[in-house]
């Protein structure tokens, strides 16, 4: 199996072989892991070279102090990934990032905002968060009225491009 | 200990160690927190919103009377600053290991503690003596001393409710949000105005005093990097800080102190400008979050002070006795995404390890698994590190830093590690501008070829393995969030 991955600021292909030994580009690896927390640290050593690698959660992975992201993918998924592509700005979801209370709603629906301008107050560890639009456009949905207690990832606002 | 998390731990501790049993409160969702388990009693006193359990006066007040308390510590946040609990504690027959009511009072409410300190010689940044009436009169302040200027909340510290204000167009929403957060924190909307004050640092003085009238000053702590007006990284000596400087700074906070009368540890916060004049904030009246430096250069227990202070004993030493030696830095290890301007974030930790060694000094909440609430202050655990100069301090600092895993949930040890290897840092030139003018983009951190095919190579055994999914963060939200809200 081939996967491609991009650690931090680096891409790399790597290739498993049936017999269990890495190739990254033409170089076989000499790779032992060791699984020290299950399901959460490896202790890595490459050619004598001793890392340590923890994941901390979604793509965030730590290796040797630093954190960094990992996206990893199989050579599938890769392909489908290219196919694919990416949709520049369609519309914006605004979601809460974080749970709390949903303070106020600083437009209405069908209004026109400008990039930057206040769409929500956010309040949560004692902090109010104003999150804001990143691009213009037009209001098209306000899908949580003010004062509700909201989840992390709820559909707060949806901004319809201009 | 009317208190939870890191702050609990560390009283307790020093409780500990001068065989006073310890007896402490906790909140449903904290029934099985490190504080709980520490202490030698704990009593539940409520739901997880902090009105319903460790703002509840009421139910703290019994717990106290039912354990047999002689004193109750409030730690810092919560009711650290609430002159009315302070009343109730010594109403019931027991030591409030802190100032009296009355200190708090007056140097709690902005306004009234920038009255007191102007009237002893004490200079203070241009602006109101009076809480302001209305969004008017701020409008009408603002235009008189001049934006930009900052919005504080008059009946509280820390930060919370602050906002700066460059432009009579920023002002309305400034005024909304810091009258709303004002109301949240502490209770009262009530609101003053001040002069910004650009570039400064923020460096503040730590005093003890008894009750016979001794004041003595330990030192100061540069706090200027901060976020949101809340202090991520503090160290001592202050690097822009000299002999003349500290002295004079020194002197003010006594002069304050003796003014009002004050009782206990509390810590007098000044903004220092490049030329070297400063201007008194306020006094906080509790133990702060970053006293462990000050502990650290001077060797002193300043829990073990305050509860002899408490229990109406003199200070034990002068100020011809206080001796400092090398350097001291604390980073404060928050549950926030540094990538995402530093939105709290609560979660489920599910593994932790944290540094040893030379020089560190761990003041944690942390445990795993641990459920981090989005109910209380994001901070989790404070990293210490001291050396013989300012340059050791750094290094052992970064290594322990380097050393610490959290996971199941974002923290700010990524900005602790930029911060560290910074070339401003290291020389000593910062001000509380820092976040923004060298974090506002930050860069994914340079990694190895060796450690980029080694977080491939674990990636790839995790996929074959157990392909779990950590529940706890939700990647779309952090990325999107990363890329667009927040900018």
């Amino acid at each position: 199996m081939r996967y491609a991955a991009r650690a931090g600021d680096r891409d790399l292909v790597v290739e498993l072989t049936p017999e269990g030994r890495y190739l990254v580009g033409d170089r076989v690896l000499a790779a032992d892991l060791a699984e020290t927390v299950p399901g959460r640290a490896w202790s890595v050593v490459i050619d004598g070279g001793a890392h340590e690698v923890a994941f901390l959660g979604a793509d965030r992975v730590w290796v040797d102090g630093d954190e960094i992201r990992l996206d990893l993918a199989d050579e599938r998924a890769v392909a489908a990934g290219r196919a694919g592509g990416r949709a520049a700005h369609a519309r914006q979801e605004i979601r809460a990032p974080m749970p709390g209370l949903l303070k106020r709603v600083h437009v209405e629906e069908g209004a026109t905002v400008n990039e930057g301008d206040a769409l929500v107050t956010l309040e949560a560890m004692k902090m109010e968060n104003e999150l804001r639009a990143a691009h213009a456009g037009t209001v098209a949905q306000i899908a949580v009225a003010e004062g509700t207690k909201v989840e992390s990832g709820t559909l707060l606002i949806v901004i319809r491009p201009e | 200990m009317a208190n939870r998390g890191e702050i609990a731990l560390r009283v307790m501790r020093t409780c500990r160690e001068l065989g006073i049993a310890t007896a402490t409160v906790y909140s449903d969702i904290d029934r099985a927190a490190p504080h709980v388990r520490a202490a030698d009693e704990a009593y539940p006193i409520g739901k997880a919103p902090p009105r319903e359990s460790y703002l509840n006066i009421e139910r703290i007040i019994a717990v106290a009377k039912r354990a047999g308390c002689d004193a109750i510590h409030p730690g810092y946040g919560f009711l650290s600053e609430n002159a009315d609990f302070a009343d109730a504690v010594v109403a019931a027959g027991i030591a409030f290991v802190g100032p009296p009511a009355a200190v708090q009072r007056t140097l709690g409410e902005k306004t009234s503690a920038r009255r007191l300190a102007a009237k002893a010689g004490v200079p203070v940044a241009e602006g109101t003596m009076q809480p302001l009436n209305d969004e008017a009169d701020a409008r009408a302040t603002a235009e008189r001393i001049g934006y930009p200027v900052l919005l504080k909340p008059a009946g509280g510290g820390g930060g919370k409710g602050m906002r700066v204000v460059r432009s009579a167009a920023e002002l309305s929403s400034a005024w909304r949000a810091s009258t709303g957060e004002a109301t949240t924190a502490f209770g009262a909307p009530a609101l003053l105005m001040e002069r910004l004050i650009q570039p400064a640092r923020h460096v503040e003085v730590q005093l003890l005093a008894d009750a016979h009238g001794a004041v003595v000053w330990l030192g100061e702590r540069d706090c200027s990097i901060q976020r949101r007006h809340q202090k991520l990284v503090e160290e001592t000596p202050g690097p822009s800080v000299d002999d003349a400087l500290r002295a004079k700074l020194g002197a003010a906070a006594v002069t304050v102190a003796s003014a009002a009368n004050y009782v206990n540890a509390g810590t007098a916060e000044f903004l220092v400008a490049p030329d070297g004049s400063f201007v008194f904030l306020e006094m906080n009246t509790r133990l702060q979050v970053e006293h462990p430096v000050t502990e650290l250069v001077t060797g002193l227990d300043l829990v073990a002070l305050q509860l002899r202070i408490a229990a109406g004993e003199r200070l034990p030493f002068g100020q011809d006795d206080i001796r400092r030696t090398g350097a001291a830095i604390e980073l404060r290890i928050t549950a926030e995404d540094p990538f995402t301007g530093f939105l709290p974030q609560g979660g489920q930790v599910d593994f932790v390890r944290e540094p040893a060694g030379p020089g560190i000094r761990m003041d944690s909440g942390l445990a795993a698994p641990l459920t981090v609430p989005t109910d209380y202050d994001p901070l989790l655990a404070k990293l210490i590190a001291w050396g013989p100069d300012r340059a050791t301090a750094i290094a052992r600092a970064r290594r322990a830093v380097r050393e610490m895993v959290v996971a199941g949930l974002p923290t700010s040890l990524p900005f602790h590690s930029f911060v560290l290897a910074e070339r401003d840092f290291a020389a000593g030139r910062y001000d509380t501008d820092y976040v923004t003018t060298h974090w506002s983009r930050p860069a994914a951190p340079e990694i190895t070829e060796g450690a980029a095919i080694a977080a491939t190579l674990a990636g790839i055994a995790r996929l074959r393995s157990r392909p779990r999914p950590i529940a706890a963060e939700a990647s779309p939200w952090s990325r999107s969030a990363r890329e667009d809200m927040l900018r």
